[in-house]
């Protein structure tokens, strides 16, 4: 007697669900099964949002965000600050930068940093974009928003010395103390960076 | 509660399928013939305090044959301690909340490990001492672990790039300065534990060998006075050897008595010094702390005589956990309390 399983179709729909991120296969059978029997389940919905979010967003053709035009809201919104570039990372960077509210300049995603022990060099980041805007666009100013860690630093080491030979001013984000949080839980690193970021109080500002 | 190690459990550890022990306050005997695991199951109570072995670098050959991975569990005092470890990935538990990071973790208990290799100490490579020193380093400050991360990345990327054909500089010279940062911190900690380390260890082996003999011990810099200008006058020599000549990764630590470094020194002499580095690094840690660290003898009786074992067990605080593993218990003076695991 052949053993009983789900018909292929079922199996093909967990199969892919599997391959999802944070999905195993415990999860996937039950999102499968949940879309063939819950009257909520919408299945066409979720087919029709899924298939038109990869045609329509792709990387903004300037700075890399997310976007369904050639350039991305953030780009294409003229009261945007044109003088000042953030460089960040990632994509998904740009989120926490503009939740601050602090932000009015337009950014730039690498992609990722340089990590020889990850084989990605420069070539692999949007660095020669980069370089372009930096010429074409004549930001008065560039911040580095790169991560704390060795490969963030090193490419932060990396643009500073090409930014900076493009006679641009090169800033990178403060590094120090979490806020909120007392001299003993930070290690000596943090503190030291801390230290030598340390910036003036004066007198007019108490 | 004291701060003691009371239970072990293992899964899937080197030869153990399963395992669980319970632990006295006291002195713990491991006894049992070779080859049925005695040493694993110090090498697991030193990872479950300390996440790292004392007898390899990696992690993954501690993993039973054809196994995932291996957890070990136990609690010390009341914190319960676990740990998960698969070659694709770590899980920590303290009081069965997962944690992100170590940090917590490690401050829970300490441990110092004698081992019959430890004559290494003096005889092996550079890399057995600064081993040493910062395992030890780590357990007195926890955020080392930090510097010492950041330094060993920085420093395996720029010897990558500088394996590159052609050699592109500008990515090199990218990595140096958080490589300098780093290899500073680590210098420094490491210099500073010497310096706490040398009287200790003065001490302790003016007490073990009866001895007036001075011993001394010299931390001696990879990094030179100045780690930026070495590394700069340095470039030439790592473009051709296509790996970087200097930094920490190239420390040393040199051991002297009354001026005469020890690498001359006869076997007993040897093995006289490393018990006292041992033993240095307890006071230290029990200074530092207010308690003794747990002490871990991994077959260390095997080249004593009757009267130096129990000697050697005389030395050790009598108040202190400690967890030996033996063949035999004959030779135990008996007076001696133990409490006796038996394994095979």
């Amino acid at each position: 007697m052949k053993r009983a399983d789900y018909p292929t179709a079922l199996r093909t729909v967990i199969g892919e669900l599997k391959r999802l991120p944070g999905i195993g296969p415990r999860s996937a059978e039950r999102i499968a099964l949940w879309l063939v029997q819950s009257r909520d389940a919408r299945a066409d919905a979720v087919a029709r949002a899924i298939s038109e979010v990869t045609t329509q967003v792709h990387p903004c053709e300037r700075c890399g965000f997310f976007s369904t035009e050639p350039l991305c809201d953030i780009c294409a919104d003229p009261s945007r600050d044109p003088s000042v570039l953030c460089v960040v990372e990632q994509p998904t960077d740009v989120l926490p930068l503009e939740r601050t509210g602090g932000f009015r300049g337009r950014y730039h995603t690498l992609g990722g940093r340089i990590s020889p022990l990850d084989h990605v060099g420069p070539d692999d980041l949007r660095i020669g974009s980069l370089i372009e805007r930096t010429r074409e666009e004549k930001f008065s100013e560039v911040i580095l928003a790169l991560g704390a860690d060795v490969e963030g630093e090193a490419t932060a080491n990396y643009l500073a010395e090409i930014l900076n030979a493009m006679h641009v001013t090169v800033t990178r984000l403060a590094q120090g103390l979490p806020a909120g949080a007392g001299l003993d839980h930070a290690d000596e690193l943090t503190i030291q960076r801390a230290l030598s970021g340390r910036t003036r109080i004066a007198p007019h500002s108490l | 509660m004291r701060f003691v190690l009371r239970s072990l459990k293992l899964r899937h550890f080197r030869c153990f399928e399963a395992f669980e022990t319970e632990f006295s306050d006291g002195l713990n005997c491991i006894v049992g013939p070779n080859a049925r695991g005695k040493t694993s199951v110090l090498e697991a109570a030193c990872i479950l305090l300390r996440l790292q072995s004392p007898r390899v670098s990696k992690l993954a050959p501690v993993v039973q044959h054809e196994r995932q991975g291996f957890v070990v569990d136990g609690y010390f005092g009341q914190r319960h301690l676990q740990f998960y470890f698969s070659r694709n990935r770590k899980k920590l538990a303290l009081d069965e909340v997962a944690q992100a990071d170590a940090h917590e973790y490690l401050q829970v208990g300490r441990v110092v490990y004698f081992s019959n290799t430890d004559i290494e100490l003096v005889r092996g490579s550079g890399e057995v001492r600064r081993r040493f020193l910062d395992f030890v380093a780590v357990q007195r400050d926890g955020l080392y672990r930090n510097a010492l991360r950041a330094y060993d990345r920085a420093l395996r990327s720029r010897n990558l790039l500088l394996k590159g054909y052609p050699v592109r500089w500008r990515e090199v010279a990218a990595f140096e300065e958080p490589l300098l940062a780093a290899g500073r911190l680590v210098s420094e900690v490491r210099a500073r534990l010497v310096a706490e380390l040398q009287p200790e260890a003065d001490a302790a082996h003016r007490v073990i060998s009866g001895s007036r003999e001075e011993l001394r011990v010299e931390y001696r810099a990879g990094a030179g006075e100045d780690f930026a200008q070495a590394l700069d006058a340095a470039r030439g020599e790592d473009a051709r050897l296509r790996q970087t000549t200097v930094g920490p990764h190239r420390d040393e630590l040199a051991f002297f008595l009354n001026g005469q470094s020890t690498e001359y020194a006869s076997e007993g002499q040897q093995r006289t010094v490393v018990l006292a580095l041992k033993l240095g690094a307890m006071r230290l840690l029990e200074r530092h702390f207010g308690r003794t660290p747990l002490l871990l003898l991994d077959d260390v009786f095997g080249e004593l005589d009757v009267a130096r074992r129990n000697a050697l067990l005389a030395v050790l605080p009598s108040g202190a956990q400690k967890l030996v593993t033996t063949t035999h218990l004959d030779w135990m003076a008996s007076g001696l309390e133990a409490h006796r695991i038996p394994l095979g």
